[in-house]
């Protein structure tokens, strides 16, 4: 019961942080930008960060069990290719999304198998398949002008009216809470954390440690693709480069929300939190007249900004369990080098 | 393969030595290629054609240079690219700035050399992973490189002597500068990195930091400075490919981090530290511009391009390990 609520008191004080500095952040731009709290503007910029909001919960996923996938912003962009060109060729809607997933997971394969099977570090891997998939959309967008689908109802997956919000918001909704039961209260779930806590503890309690990491890749590739055929239902056009830097986006907004980069810590829906936060600041910053090629530059001290608060969070938080402080420290530090 | 067997211990040792270097894997893969292609293409094997792969190697050679210093000290820079961008930018506007051209690239080279500084002192000091630090230092490079031009291609800073530096007027013959440039600094990175106690600090921080520090190397100072150096090579990068491309569009350096990664991994370097050679990361950059020219030469769209790299490089890594493995077992049969 003790150790319960040390827990929960860490789980609280990592919240707390991104939630508090998002909060900060509103009430700074409602007072500076007029336009900034009409529901339809908000409503706007929500819609058209969703295929982030989607991406982010794969990513979360690999993260926590150890791994990095930067091949998510490019396959993302080449699903949004294949499932347009398909509905383009007159297949019924259903059959884009499936072609467009399966796009996603065809790439969650790859990875998987070269990180888990072949062992080739996670980070040449998806560097890899980044290049492959961003140049599979150039080959394909030089092949066919993707302008646009006659078919309505494929344009329909994403633009649908619910209770005043749109179909790809709700989609994104579904998927978060689904994948947040999934980490927190499933036996998958469970694995996932272990195997990013350590490889070697994770292995001596019995878990199959790559197949757990194999499920995370599968499950960023297929929501990268989801992602994908959201994005493309919305814009109907593609164009070569598309998705280009979402990696770094949902990077950035997974380390702000505290997800650790060393892998066991973290939740969907504070990695969520922090990419609400990321395409807040942007908003915010454009409805300020501020030039929008200065968002990377923002993002990239976003990055490096989140990392430093997330260790000295978790620092201040291992103060509470002083029993394990020693050991904690030290596999702090170990993984410190090992990254 | 085919050695000169002088007695059977040397042949067997000079085998295994052979057979372990971490880039025989992929060099076989070279002069395979390089055969084919001869007979294959009979515009492959001309002088011009030559020099044009030559020529085209320079960039990657200097970012694969720094990477494979990072690499061995354990690192990552994935800023490479956009630090290359950055500094072309500044010395291409600030010779339209109507500074003298030396002074245009001192600023570059520090610039350069100040960046891998902050990359070193982000990850050493505050403790933030290699890669995310120096991922975020690119996206903050090219935001800056965008901001600065508001996306428009630098023109008009070219002068005869740009020409030369840039590759585009030779020397002597089929020689330009930066060959020479190239041949010098792989030569006295050889000669830091075999011969010199920071070259040999570099190998033990890449290999074990903690036994490292247990040693009393200073791992920090010797971390700063690799990125240090991989910042300079960034930015002898740029000033070289301002002057080849005669123009620098704002995203000059997209894509090149993952060819220098590539080149460096190709040439033996691991990611996991304390592993790389400069003739290597030679040996990688030239498979990746063979890549390219093979590609143009048999017809292939230039838009498949991303593909072959993506491709090369889990290929290399692959084929290295292979020859690793099989060349491991065969030293554990050949013992037992």
């Amino acid at each position: 019961m003790k150790n319960q609520s040390k827990f929960s008191k860490m789980i609280a004080i990592d919240g707390v942080v991104i939630l508090a500095a998002f909060v900060l952040m509103v009430i700074f731009f409602s007072l500076k930008a007029d336009s900034f709290l009409i529901p339809d503007s908000i409503r706007y910029y929500i819609n058209e960060a969703v295929p982030i909001f989607i991406i982010i919960v794969g990513l979360t996923f690999v993260i926590i069990a150890g791994g990095i996938d930067l091949s998510i912003g490019a396959v993302l962009g080449l699903s949004a290719g294949t499932s347009l060109t398909v509905s383009m060729w007159g297949w019924p809607f259903w059959m884009a999304v499936i072609v467009g997933v399966l796009t996603g997971l065809a790439f969650g394969l790859l990875n998987a198998v070269f990180t888990t099977i072949f062992k080739i570090n996670d980070f040449i891997v998806t560097l890899g398949t980044l290049n492959i998939a961003a140049g599979a959309l150039t080959v394909l967008t030089d092949q066919i002008q993707l302008t646009g689908t006659k078919d309505t109802s494929f344009k329909r997956i994403s633009g649908m009216n619910f209770l005043g919000l749109t179909s790809s918001i709700w989609i994104a909704l579904i998927i978060v809470v689904v994948f947040e039961l999934v980490l927190l209260k499933s036996p998958f779930g469970r694995r996932i954390f272990a195997t990013g806590i350590g490889q070697v503890p994770a292995l001596i309690s019995g878990i199959n440690t790559q197949r757990s990491k194999f499920g995370a890749y599968l499950i960023s590739g297929g929501l990268a693709g989801l992602g994908g055929v959201l994005l493309a239902s919305h814009l109907n056009s593609v164009q070569s480069g598309l998705a280009g830097g979402y990696e770094l986006t949902a990077i950035a907004g997974a380390v702000l929300g505290g997800v650790s980069l060393a892998g066991g810590r973290g939740s969907v829906w504070r990695a969520i939190v922090g990419a609400l936060f990321l395409t807040t600041l942007n908003q915010g910053l454009l409805l300020m007249g501020v030039d929008p090629l200065i968002f990377q530059i923002v993002t990239g001290l976003c990055i490096l900004v989140g990392v430093v608060i997330d260790r000295a969070v978790y620092k201040f938080a291992l103060t509470f369990s002083t029993q394990t402080r020693e050991s904690n420290s030290q596999f702090l530090r170990g993984k410190r080098f090992s990254l | 393969m085919t050695i000169n067997i002088a007695g059977r211990n040397s042949s067997k040792y000079l085998q295994n030595r052979i057979l372990q270097d971490p880039s025989f894997g992929i060099f076989v893969l070279l002069v395979l290629a390089i055969i084919v292609m001869t007979f294959l293409e009979p515009s492959f094997a001309t002088g011009r054609n030559v020099t044009n792969v030559i020529n085209a190697m320079m960039t990657v050679s200097f970012l694969a240079i720094g990477m494979t210093v990072v690499l061995i000290a354990g690192g990552l820079d994935l800023s490479v690219g956009s630090t290359m961008a950055v500094t072309a930018g500044v010395a291409g506007k600030f010779i339209i700035y109507g500074m003298p051209m030396s002074v245009a690239f001192l600023c570059a080279l520090t610039i350069g050399v100040g960046i891998g500084c902050i990359n070193g002192l982000l990850i050493t000091k505050l403790g933030i992973p290699d890669f995310i630090a120096t991922l975020a230092m690119l996206g903050i490079g090219q935001g800056v490189i965008l901001l600065w031009t508001q996306g428009v291609p630098i023109l008009g800073y070219m002068s005869g002597a740009y020409y030369y530096i840039g590759g585009l007027n030779k020397i002597a013959g089929p020689i330009s500068i930066p060959m020479i440039v190239v041949v010098v600094i792989s030569v006295v990175m050889t000669i830091i990195l075999k011969r010199s106690k920071f070259g040999l600090q570099l190998y033990a921080v890449g290999s074990s930091p903690i036994s490292a520090r247990n040693a009393g190397v200073n791992v920090d100072a010797i971390k700063i400075s690799a990125y240090a150096i991989s910042g300079l090579l960034a930015a002898i990068a740029g000033i070289h490919i301002a002057g080849r491309t005669t123009t620098i569009p704002p995203l000059i350096g997209n894509g090149y981090e993952i060819s220098a990664i590539a080149a460096a991994v190709i040439g033996g370097a691991s990611l996991l530290g304390g592993k790389g050679r400069m003739i290597g990361a030679l040996i990688g950059a030239l498979t990746l511009t063979l890549t390219r020219n093979i590609i143009n030469l048999v017809g292939i769209k230039s838009s498949w391009q991303a593909i072959l790299t993506g491709s090369v490089l889990i290929g290399a890594v692959l084929a290295n390990r292979a020859s690793s493995e099989f060349s491991r077992k065969r030293f554990r049969r050949g013992k037992t």
